[in-house]
């Protein structure tokens, strides 16, 4: 069975990944063994300096999912390169490093640290509701397209632009990414969502708003990459809720190339292991021999 | 993950108090394991409501491993409907732990609001029979609310008892009790547990004496195995997650 995927020049020995900041960088808790067969893993975002993230409470739970504003905290790239990349190398599992920078310059800067050969990829988190900007840069599809193009420039690992479902029109977003050259787009990161207390009358994060996910998001999440996966040429991976094989493989058979896994884990550790176990079980009993098959196998009349 | 997403089988799910639930289960790996201060990490049914895992602290591990909880919302409430022989998904043991307290200590006193007395029952269990004078100071909101201290005063611990409404103890907060804390920055060593505003107090009253000693931190938990980061808690050296770094701090993080 072929479970196989390519991004730009990369190949995946299958699509199911993990989504940026569900995974944490790789704690005492993950066994090895299980880690060394997901597809990929993408650890939580990387900033050019250290971040501390926001103030408590920064998540409260939603029906059937959670609302976050971690605010990116993170131990800063250049400590990432010296402390965790060497671990990821050592388990031999391929490494989608997600960055998120205030300009296109600090995306430059953070690409040229990280271009080397123990990164598979690099995703530009463009999308990030929490960083109290007013404007996200994937809500601009001119901003987006200019800091995509200008890492393409100097990047020699595939660059994969994750987008934000808080527009009129995610596709017109993933068709400005894939103009300006990127590999790959990531969707969707969370929805800019909020949640009172009615006693204090106060929200109940400390950022006052945050972004929803999990499985409350999914079938919104899914007719985003549909409509985008009809649009562009470029592989969606593509997140928003995944929870188990079915949702995954909805998410394929609508278009995308790759699959993350990301608040289920929360709930359920071994999510990402169920899902990709889920998916070789369906193309067992569907007989069929390439993960080709089933992506973008919708039938449309 | 490993070996921490276990299975566990209830035997036993009783009130306690007009509002506590003891939860008794069968779950060896985690009883073996287990210390005084860390948590389970508890699903309470299979569904997506309520969404998150609920932490509870390991108020007991004898020989069976014990949960204290309140019944204070959906989760604790669907948790309070489970029967003997129904089985539960846990992580854990999860967290650090209390230490045991520095050389030279005399007096370990325990400082415990509501529900966060939860942790002290199997802590008393490790402190017994060391030669601590060994103090609980307790406060709840009303005299049906207050846990059986039976297994804490077996241990050989005196108990002292605040209520809001005076109807058990002195009238008041736990800190009115804090009279009874030895002033004594080598021989006095604390540990305290609950509400923040409790935490607060406690750590108004040790700071300025010089006492040591060790908090429970408590806060919204989603992994609860460090990777989220949403139970982040600010502390002097930055923003800790409760529930890797924590749940127990020393008192001069605060």
């Amino acid at each position: 069975m072929d479970l196989s995927v390519k991004i730009g020049k990369v190949r995946f020995e299958n699509p199911v990944t993990v989504a940026s900041g569900t995974f944490g960088y790789l704690e005492k808790y993950h066994d090895a063994k299980m880690i060394k067969k997901l597809g990929a893993i993408t650890p939580k975002t990387i900033t050019l300096k250290a971040q501390e993230g926001n103030p408590a409470p920064r998540i409260v739970e939603t029906p059937a999912g959670m609302v976050n504003a971690i605010g990116i905290q993170n131990l800063g790239v250049d400590a990432f390169i010296e402390q965790q990349l060497p671990v990821y190398a050592k388990l031999k599992v391929p490494v989608i490093v997600s960055v998120s920078g205030k300009s296109a310059e600090e995306f430059i800067l953070l690409a040229s640290k990280l271009n080397h050969a123990g990164v598979a990829a690099i995703e530009l988190n463009l999308s990030c509701p929490n960083l109290g900007k007013k404007t996200l840069i994937a809500q601009d599809a001119k901003a987006t397209e200019a800091v995509v193009k200008a890492v393409k420039k100097m990047a020699r690992v595939p660059i994969i632009a994750k987008l934000t479902p808080n527009v009129t029109d995610i596709s017109l977003m993933a068709k400005a990414a894939e103009n300006a050259g990127a590999d790959a787009v990531s969707m969707i990161n969370t929805f800019s969502a909020m949640v009172i207390d009615v006693n204090t009358l106060r929200p109940k994060l400390g950022n006052f708003t945050g972004g929803l996910s999990g499985p409350a998001i999914t079938p919104v999440a899914l007719h985003m990459v549909y409509q985008t996966a009809q649009r562009v040429k470029i592989p969606v991976i593509a997140m928003g809720g995944i929870s188990n094989a079915d949702d995954a493989l909805q998410f394929l058979i609508a278009g995308a190339t790759m699959v993350a896994v990301g608040t289920a884990s929360f709930l359920n550790p071994q999510a990402p292991y169920e899902v990709l176990e889920g998916i070789q079980r369906y193309m067992k009993e569907k007989e069929i021999k390439d993960i080709q098959a089933v992506i973008d196998s919708l039938i449309k009349e | 993950m490993k070996k921490i997403q276990l299975k566990a089988r209830i035997i036993a799910n009783k009130k306690v108090s007009s509002s506590h639930y003891r939860l008794i289960l069968e779950q060896k790996d985690i009883l073996r394991k287990a210390r005084p201060g860390q948590f389970v990490h508890v699903r309470v049914n299979e569904g997506l409501d309520p969404y998150f895992r609920r932490p509870f602290s390991i108020s007991r591990a004898q020989e069976h491993l014990e949960l204290l909880y309140a019944v204070v919302g959906r989760g604790t409430e669907i948790l309070s409907r489970k029967k003997a022989g129904d089985e539960l998904d846990l992580l854990g043991p999860l967290g650090n732990h209390f230490c045991m307290p520095p050389k030279g200590t005399r007096n370990v006193v325990m400082i415990a609001g509501a529900i966060g007395i939860a942790p002290f029952f199997m802590l008393s269990d490790y402190l017994r029979d060391k030669n601590y004078e060994l103090t609980l100071l307790y406060g709840a909101k009303t005299k049906t609310q207050i846990l059986p201290m039976r297994s804490l005063k077996d241990n050989g611990c005196r108990v002292y008892i605040a209520t809001d409404d005076g109807t058990q103890g002195i009238k008041g907060r736990v800190s009115e009790l804090y009279a009874k804390i030895p002033i004594d920055t080598q021989k006095t060593f604390i540990y305290a547990c609950g509400p923040k505003p409790m935490i607060d107090s406690v750590l108004a009253f040790a700071h300025p004496n010089h006492l040591k000693g060790q908090v429970s931190a408590e806060e919204i938990m989603a992994c609860g195995i460090g990777v989220c980061l949403g139970c982040a808690t600010k502390t002097k050296t930055g923003y800790k997650t409760v529930c890797k770094d924590g749940p127990v701090f020393d008192l001069n993080e605060f």
